[in-house]
Protein backbone atom coordinates (compact mmCIF):
# COMPACT_ATOMS: atom_id res chain seq x y z
CA UNK A 1 0.00 0.00 0.00
CA UNK A 2 1.54 3.35 -0.91
CA UNK A 3 1.15 6.44 0.68
CA UNK A 4 -0.95 9.30 -0.83
CA UNK A 5 0.75 12.43 -0.70
CA UNK A 6 -0.47 15.79 -1.14
CA UNK A 7 1.06 18.52 -3.05
CA UNK A 8 1.55 20.54 -0.61
CA UNK A 9 2.91 17.75 1.43
CA UNK A 10 5.02 17.10 -1.02
CA UNK A 11 6.36 21.15 -1.02
CA UNK A 12 6.83 21.06 2.46
CA UNK A 13 8.89 18.39 1.75
CA UNK A 14 10.85 19.92 -0.63
CA UNK A 15 13.33 21.58 2.38
CA UNK A 16 14.60 18.50 3.21
CA UNK A 17 16.80 17.91 0.45
CA UNK A 18 17.97 21.32 1.09
CA UNK A 19 20.10 20.21 4.23
CA UNK A 20 22.39 18.15 5.21
CA UNK A 21 22.01 14.66 6.44
CA UNK A 22 22.34 15.43 10.11
CA UNK A 23 19.63 18.15 9.67
CA UNK A 24 16.97 16.13 8.67
CA UNK A 25 18.42 13.00 11.32
CA UNK A 26 17.60 16.39 13.74
CA UNK A 27 13.79 17.48 12.41
CA UNK A 28 13.25 13.73 12.59
CA UNK A 29 14.11 13.55 16.61
CA UNK A 30 12.31 16.85 17.17
CA UNK A 31 9.30 15.20 14.96
CA UNK A 32 8.79 12.15 17.60
CA UNK A 33 9.74 14.84 20.75
CA UNK A 34 6.65 16.77 19.43
CA UNK A 35 4.40 13.70 18.99
CA UNK A 36 5.30 12.33 22.64
CA UNK A 37 5.15 16.17 24.33
CA UNK A 38 3.43 18.51 22.05
CA UNK A 39 5.13 20.71 19.45
CA UNK A 40 7.14 24.00 21.16
CA UNK A 41 6.95 26.99 18.14
CA UNK A 42 10.44 28.40 19.60
CA UNK A 43 12.71 25.35 18.54
CA UNK A 44 11.22 26.02 14.79
CA UNK A 45 13.01 29.90 15.54
CA UNK A 46 16.27 28.60 16.90
CA UNK A 47 16.34 26.40 13.79
CA UNK A 48 15.21 28.84 11.33
CA UNK A 49 18.22 31.56 12.32
CA UNK A 50 20.70 28.50 12.12
CA UNK A 51 19.83 27.72 8.59
CA UNK A 52 18.99 31.04 7.46
CA UNK A 53 15.25 30.44 6.58
CA UNK A 54 12.12 31.87 7.52
CA UNK A 55 10.87 29.48 10.83
CA UNK A 56 7.52 28.64 8.68
CA UNK A 57 9.91 26.68 6.35
CA UNK A 58 11.60 25.21 9.27
CA UNK A 59 7.82 24.31 11.10
CA UNK A 60 6.52 23.03 7.23
CA UNK A 61 9.53 20.82 6.90
CA UNK A 62 9.25 19.49 10.78
CA UNK A 63 5.55 18.79 10.44
CA UNK A 64 5.94 16.98 6.59
CA UNK A 65 8.29 14.94 8.13
CA UNK A 66 5.74 14.23 11.09
CA UNK A 67 3.00 13.35 8.65
CA UNK A 68 4.65 11.43 6.68
CA UNK A 69 6.01 9.26 9.55
CA UNK A 70 2.49 9.08 11.60
CA UNK A 71 1.05 8.15 8.54
CA UNK A 72 3.28 5.43 7.76
CA UNK A 73 3.10 3.88 11.18
CA UNK A 74 -0.79 4.34 11.34
CA UNK A 75 -1.01 1.89 7.99
CA UNK A 76 1.65 -0.18 9.09
CA UNK A 77 3.41 -0.15 5.47
CA UNK A 78 5.88 -2.34 4.61
CA UNK A 79 10.06 -0.93 4.43
CA UNK A 80 9.27 -1.43 0.35
CA UNK A 81 6.26 0.44 0.23
CA UNK A 82 7.88 2.87 2.43
CA UNK A 83 10.56 3.33 -0.21
CA UNK A 84 8.39 3.47 -3.25
CA UNK A 85 5.99 6.01 -1.09
CA UNK A 86 9.12 8.41 -0.78
CA UNK A 87 10.94 7.29 -4.15
CA UNK A 88 8.16 9.91 -5.81
CA UNK A 89 9.57 12.65 -3.83
CA UNK A 90 13.09 12.37 -5.93
CA UNK A 91 15.07 12.29 -2.98
CA UNK A 92 18.76 11.50 -3.05
CA UNK A 93 19.51 7.94 -1.89
CA UNK A 94 21.27 9.20 1.35
CA UNK A 95 18.05 10.96 2.20
CA UNK A 96 15.18 7.81 1.44
CA UNK A 97 17.74 5.54 3.35
CA UNK A 98 17.61 8.38 6.67
CA UNK A 99 13.96 8.48 6.13
CA UNK A 100 13.49 5.02 6.00
CA UNK A 101 15.68 4.48 9.40
CA UNK A 102 13.94 7.12 10.60
CA UNK A 103 10.35 4.98 9.75
CA UNK A 104 11.53 1.98 11.27
CA UNK A 105 13.30 3.33 14.53
CA UNK A 106 10.46 4.73 15.57
CA UNK A 107 7.43 3.11 14.45
CA UNK A 108 6.50 1.31 16.97
CA UNK A 109 6.67 4.26 19.81
CA UNK A 110 4.44 6.45 17.35
CA UNK A 111 1.88 3.71 17.18
CA UNK A 112 1.71 3.23 21.11
CA UNK A 113 1.45 7.22 20.73
CA UNK A 114 -1.77 6.68 18.20
CA UNK A 115 -3.38 3.85 20.27
CA UNK A 116 -3.83 6.76 22.71
CA UNK A 117 -5.92 8.89 21.08
CA UNK A 118 -9.07 6.03 20.23
CA UNK A 119 -12.06 6.18 22.35
CA UNK A 120 -10.83 5.68 25.88
CA UNK A 121 -12.50 3.67 28.41
CA UNK A 122 -10.94 3.25 31.98
CA UNK A 123 -7.99 0.42 31.87
CA UNK A 124 -6.74 -1.74 34.53
CA UNK A 125 -3.45 -0.62 36.06
CA UNK A 126 -3.66 -3.24 39.03
CA UNK A 127 -5.59 -4.41 42.50
CA UNK A 128 -5.15 -4.52 46.13
CA UNK A 129 -6.64 -7.00 48.47
CA UNK A 130 -6.76 -6.99 52.32
CA UNK A 131 -8.84 -10.26 54.23
CA UNK A 132 -11.18 -8.50 56.89
CA UNK A 133 -13.25 -10.23 59.51
CA UNK A 134 -16.37 -8.41 60.79
CA UNK A 135 -15.91 -9.49 64.65
CA UNK A 136 -18.95 -6.54 65.48
CA UNK A 137 -21.55 -3.96 64.80
CA UNK A 138 -23.35 -1.39 66.65
CA UNK A 139 -26.55 -3.52 66.00
CA UNK A 140 -24.72 -7.06 66.35
CA UNK A 141 -21.86 -8.69 68.73
CA UNK A 142 -20.04 -11.80 68.25
CA UNK A 143 -19.64 -12.32 64.73
CA UNK A 144 -17.42 -13.75 61.96
CA UNK A 145 -18.07 -12.43 58.98
CA UNK A 146 -15.10 -12.97 56.44
CA UNK A 147 -14.88 -10.16 53.78
CA UNK A 148 -12.03 -9.05 51.34
CA UNK A 149 -11.55 -5.43 50.30
CA UNK A 150 -10.49 -4.44 46.87
CA UNK A 151 -8.38 -1.43 46.01
CA UNK A 152 -8.67 -1.33 41.76
CA UNK A 153 -6.73 1.04 40.95
CA UNK A 154 -7.78 2.27 36.55
CA UNK A 155 -6.26 4.54 34.16
CA UNK A 156 -8.68 7.01 32.49
CA UNK A 157 -8.07 9.67 30.31
CA UNK A 158 -4.15 10.04 31.77
CA UNK A 159 -5.28 9.86 34.82
CA UNK A 160 -5.59 7.81 37.83
CA UNK A 161 -9.02 6.00 39.32
CA UNK A 162 -8.91 4.15 42.39
CA UNK A 163 -12.21 2.48 43.97
CA UNK A 164 -12.25 0.71 47.10
CA UNK A 165 -14.97 -2.27 47.21
CA UNK A 166 -15.72 -5.47 49.55
CA UNK A 167 -16.82 -8.77 48.43
CA UNK A 168 -17.26 -12.00 50.50
CA UNK A 169 -15.62 -15.15 49.97
CA UNK A 170 -18.28 -16.89 47.92
CA UNK A 171 -18.65 -14.44 45.41
CA UNK A 172 -14.65 -14.32 45.52
CA UNK A 173 -14.92 -17.67 44.00
CA UNK A 174 -17.42 -17.17 41.53
CA UNK A 175 -15.34 -14.25 40.35
CA UNK A 176 -12.27 -16.00 39.77
CA UNK A 177 -14.11 -19.04 38.40
CA UNK A 178 -15.94 -16.26 35.44
CA UNK A 179 -12.39 -14.49 34.95
CA UNK A 180 -10.56 -17.91 34.20
CA UNK A 181 -13.16 -19.05 32.00
CA UNK A 182 -12.65 -15.37 29.96
CA UNK A 183 -8.92 -16.15 29.84
CA UNK A 184 -9.52 -20.12 28.76
CA UNK A 185 -11.50 -18.03 25.77
CA UNK A 186 -8.42 -17.23 23.72
CA UNK A 187 -7.48 -20.26 23.47
CA UNK A 188 -10.43 -22.37 21.85
CA UNK A 189 -10.27 -23.05 18.27
CA UNK A 190 -12.85 -20.49 17.16
CA UNK A 191 -10.49 -17.50 18.51
CA UNK A 192 -7.53 -19.09 17.38
CA UNK A 193 -8.91 -19.61 13.74
CA UNK A 194 -9.85 -15.57 14.00
CA UNK A 195 -6.45 -14.46 15.01
CA UNK A 196 -5.15 -16.46 12.46
CA UNK A 197 -7.05 -15.15 9.77
CA UNK A 198 -7.97 -11.71 10.19
CA UNK A 199 -4.39 -9.98 9.45
CA UNK B 1 -27.99 -5.39 78.16
CA UNK B 2 -29.65 -1.85 79.24
CA UNK B 3 -33.27 -2.11 79.64
CA UNK B 4 -35.39 0.80 80.29
CA UNK B 5 -38.36 0.76 82.78
CA UNK B 6 -40.51 1.26 80.23
CA UNK B 7 -39.51 -2.27 78.80
CA UNK B 8 -39.35 -3.78 82.29
CA UNK B 9 -43.12 -2.12 83.05
CA UNK B 10 -44.04 -3.67 79.65
CA UNK B 11 -42.85 -6.66 80.92
CA UNK B 12 -44.57 -6.99 83.85
CA UNK B 13 -48.22 -6.42 82.49
CA UNK B 14 -47.67 -9.45 79.96
CA UNK B 15 -46.44 -11.42 82.83
CA UNK B 16 -49.79 -10.81 84.67
CA UNK B 17 -52.38 -13.42 83.81
CA UNK B 18 -55.64 -11.07 84.47
CA UNK B 19 -54.16 -8.78 81.78
CA UNK B 20 -53.01 -11.28 79.15
CA UNK B 21 -54.27 -14.38 79.31
CA UNK B 22 -52.36 -17.67 77.45
CA UNK B 23 -54.00 -16.98 74.42
CA UNK B 24 -53.13 -13.16 74.19
CA UNK B 25 -49.79 -13.65 75.73
CA UNK B 26 -48.68 -15.87 72.76
CA UNK B 27 -50.30 -13.60 69.86
CA UNK B 28 -49.03 -10.80 71.30
CA UNK B 29 -45.51 -12.24 71.35
CA UNK B 30 -45.79 -13.33 68.01
CA UNK B 31 -46.99 -10.44 66.40
CA UNK B 32 -43.49 -8.76 68.12
CA UNK B 33 -41.53 -11.11 66.23
CA UNK B 34 -43.38 -10.79 63.03
CA UNK B 35 -43.27 -6.82 63.28
CA UNK B 36 -39.37 -7.10 63.09
CA UNK B 37 -39.03 -10.07 61.14
CA UNK B 38 -41.73 -9.67 58.23
CA UNK B 39 -40.78 -7.05 56.01
CA UNK B 40 -44.61 -6.95 54.92
CA UNK B 41 -45.96 -6.19 58.70
CA UNK B 42 -47.86 -3.10 59.35
CA UNK B 43 -49.49 -1.80 62.67
CA UNK B 44 -52.40 -4.52 61.39
CA UNK B 45 -50.44 -6.78 62.83
CA UNK B 46 -52.33 -6.28 66.74
CA UNK B 47 -55.67 -6.52 64.83
CA UNK B 48 -56.40 -9.72 66.32
CA UNK B 49 -59.81 -10.99 67.43
CA UNK B 50 -58.44 -12.11 70.44
CA UNK B 51 -56.59 -9.26 71.31
CA UNK B 52 -59.38 -6.47 70.73
CA UNK B 53 -60.76 -6.79 74.89
CA UNK B 54 -57.19 -5.48 76.21
CA UNK B 55 -56.98 -1.91 76.35
CA UNK B 56 -55.05 -0.06 73.04
CA UNK B 57 -52.61 1.64 75.23
CA UNK B 58 -51.24 -1.01 77.02
CA UNK B 59 -51.46 -3.81 73.89
CA UNK B 60 -48.83 -0.70 72.40
CA UNK B 61 -47.09 -0.42 74.60
CA UNK B 62 -46.45 -4.21 75.94
CA UNK B 63 -45.81 -5.06 72.14
CA UNK B 64 -43.03 -2.52 72.17
CA UNK B 65 -41.04 -3.48 75.15
CA UNK B 66 -41.54 -7.25 73.92
CA UNK B 67 -39.90 -5.41 70.28
CA UNK B 68 -37.19 -3.68 72.47
CA UNK B 69 -36.24 -7.09 74.47
CA UNK B 70 -36.26 -8.98 71.26
CA UNK B 71 -33.82 -6.59 69.71
CA UNK B 72 -31.71 -5.81 72.52
CA UNK B 73 -31.17 -10.11 73.29
CA UNK B 74 -30.73 -10.74 69.54
CA UNK B 75 -27.87 -7.84 69.40
CA UNK B 76 -25.84 -9.27 72.33
CA UNK B 77 -26.77 -12.94 71.48
CA UNK B 78 -28.54 -13.92 74.82
CA UNK B 79 -28.83 -16.99 75.97
CA UNK B 80 -31.71 -19.43 77.25
CA UNK B 81 -30.40 -18.70 80.98
CA UNK B 82 -30.24 -14.73 80.52
CA UNK B 83 -33.27 -14.80 79.05
CA UNK B 84 -34.66 -16.93 81.82
CA UNK B 85 -33.20 -14.64 84.33
CA UNK B 86 -34.58 -10.69 82.59
CA UNK B 87 -38.18 -12.58 82.33
CA UNK B 88 -37.81 -14.10 86.30
CA UNK B 89 -37.18 -10.79 87.62
CA UNK B 90 -40.40 -9.29 85.19
CA UNK B 91 -42.33 -12.10 87.36
CA UNK B 92 -42.88 -14.02 84.53
CA UNK B 93 -44.27 -17.74 85.55
CA UNK B 94 -41.81 -20.77 84.05
CA UNK B 95 -45.18 -21.16 80.94
CA UNK B 96 -44.71 -18.20 79.71
CA UNK B 97 -40.85 -18.05 79.87
CA UNK B 98 -40.63 -21.39 78.30
CA UNK B 99 -42.92 -20.40 75.62
CA UNK B 100 -40.85 -16.85 75.16
CA UNK B 101 -37.68 -18.95 74.99
CA UNK B 102 -38.74 -21.62 72.48
CA UNK B 103 -40.40 -18.48 70.21
CA UNK B 104 -36.90 -16.77 70.44
CA UNK B 105 -35.38 -20.06 69.47
CA UNK B 106 -37.75 -20.50 66.30
CA UNK B 107 -36.82 -16.97 65.13
CA UNK B 108 -32.96 -16.40 66.48
CA UNK B 109 -31.20 -17.01 62.83
CA UNK B 110 -33.76 -14.80 61.22
CA UNK B 111 -33.34 -11.73 63.85
CA UNK B 112 -29.16 -12.20 63.94
CA UNK B 113 -29.77 -11.83 59.95
CA UNK B 114 -31.87 -9.25 60.19
CA UNK B 115 -29.31 -7.42 62.46
CA UNK B 116 -26.24 -8.46 60.59
CA UNK B 117 -27.24 -6.55 57.52
CA UNK B 118 -27.59 -3.40 59.25
CA UNK B 119 -25.10 -0.81 59.21
CA UNK B 120 -22.47 0.58 56.87
CA UNK B 121 -19.95 -0.96 54.25
CA UNK B 122 -18.26 -0.55 51.35
CA UNK B 123 -19.74 -1.04 47.88
CA UNK B 124 -20.04 -4.69 47.55
CA UNK B 125 -19.10 -6.68 44.41
CA UNK B 126 -22.40 -9.15 43.50
CA UNK B 127 -21.26 -10.25 40.00
CA UNK B 128 -18.67 -9.97 36.67
CA UNK B 129 -19.31 -9.90 33.19
CA UNK B 130 -16.77 -9.79 30.33
CA UNK B 131 -16.78 -9.48 26.74
CA UNK B 132 -13.87 -10.48 24.51
CA UNK B 133 -13.02 -8.63 21.39
CA UNK B 134 -10.78 -8.23 18.68
CA UNK B 135 -9.51 -4.95 17.44
CA UNK B 136 -9.08 -4.33 14.24
CA UNK B 137 -8.59 -0.80 13.61
CA UNK B 138 -9.19 2.44 14.60
CA UNK B 139 -9.47 5.49 12.80
CA UNK B 140 -5.87 6.93 14.22
CA UNK B 141 -4.33 2.90 14.27
CA UNK B 142 -4.50 0.15 11.50
CA UNK B 143 -3.85 -3.43 11.48
CA UNK B 144 -4.15 -2.91 15.50
CA UNK B 145 -4.94 -7.05 15.52
CA UNK B 146 -5.19 -7.36 19.30
CA UNK B 147 -7.21 -8.85 22.09
CA UNK B 148 -8.70 -7.12 24.36
CA UNK B 149 -11.30 -7.61 27.15
CA UNK B 150 -13.95 -5.44 28.98
CA UNK B 151 -14.87 -6.38 32.34
CA UNK B 152 -17.95 -5.30 33.76
CA UNK B 153 -18.56 -5.50 37.89
CA UNK B 154 -22.11 -5.49 39.23
CA UNK B 155 -21.49 -3.37 42.59
CA UNK B 156 -24.25 -3.04 45.11
CA UNK B 157 -24.08 0.04 47.82
CA UNK B 158 -26.38 -1.25 50.49
CA UNK B 159 -27.01 2.37 52.05
CA UNK B 160 -28.06 3.84 49.30
CA UNK B 161 -29.50 0.85 47.27
CA UNK B 162 -27.89 2.20 44.51
CA UNK B 163 -26.44 -0.69 41.95
CA UNK B 164 -23.45 1.14 39.81
CA UNK B 165 -21.66 -0.71 37.84
CA UNK B 166 -17.59 -0.55 37.43
CA UNK B 167 -16.46 -0.98 33.74
CA UNK B 168 -12.66 -1.15 32.57
CA UNK B 169 -10.62 -2.60 29.40
CA UNK B 170 -7.74 -5.04 29.53
CA UNK B 171 -5.45 -6.97 27.46
CA UNK B 172 -4.66 -10.43 28.61
CA UNK B 173 -1.73 -9.77 30.52
CA UNK B 174 -3.58 -7.25 32.75
CA UNK B 175 -6.64 -9.73 33.30
CA UNK B 176 -4.12 -12.39 34.07
CA UNK B 177 -2.64 -10.00 36.62
CA UNK B 178 -6.18 -9.15 38.12
CA UNK B 179 -7.50 -13.44 38.33
CA UNK B 180 -3.87 -13.70 39.95
CA UNK B 181 -4.38 -11.57 42.42
CA UNK B 182 -7.84 -12.59 43.23
CA UNK B 183 -6.97 -16.53 43.65
CA UNK B 184 -3.90 -15.13 45.95
CA UNK B 185 -6.97 -13.74 47.72
CA UNK B 186 -8.94 -16.45 47.81
CA UNK B 187 -6.00 -19.13 48.46
CA UNK B 188 -5.52 -17.01 51.84
CA UNK B 189 -9.06 -17.25 52.84
CA UNK B 190 -8.61 -21.16 52.38
CA UNK B 191 -5.74 -20.68 54.81
CA UNK B 192 -6.96 -18.53 57.31
CA UNK B 193 -10.35 -20.51 57.46
CA UNK B 194 -7.55 -23.39 58.23
CA UNK B 195 -6.01 -22.01 61.31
Amino acid sequence: MLLDLSEEHKEHLAFLPQVDSAVVAEFGRIAVEFLRRGSNPKVYEGAARKLNVSSDTVQHGVEGLTYLLTESSKLMISELDFQDSVFVLGFSEELNKLLLQLYLDNRKEIRTILSELAPDLPSYHSLEWRLDVQLASRSLRQQIKPAVTIKLHLNHNGGHNTNILQTDPATLLHLVQQLEQALEEMKTNHCRRVVRNIK
Amino acid sequence: MELSEYVQKGFQMLADPGSFDSNAFTLLLRAAFQSLLDAQADEAVLDHPDLKHIDPVVLKHCHTAAATYILEAGKHRADKSTLSTYLEDCKFDKERIELFCTEYQNNKNSLEILLGSIGRSLPHITDVSWRLEYQIKTNQLHKMYRPAYLVTLNVENADSRTYPEISFSCNMEQLQDLVGKLKDASKSLERATQL
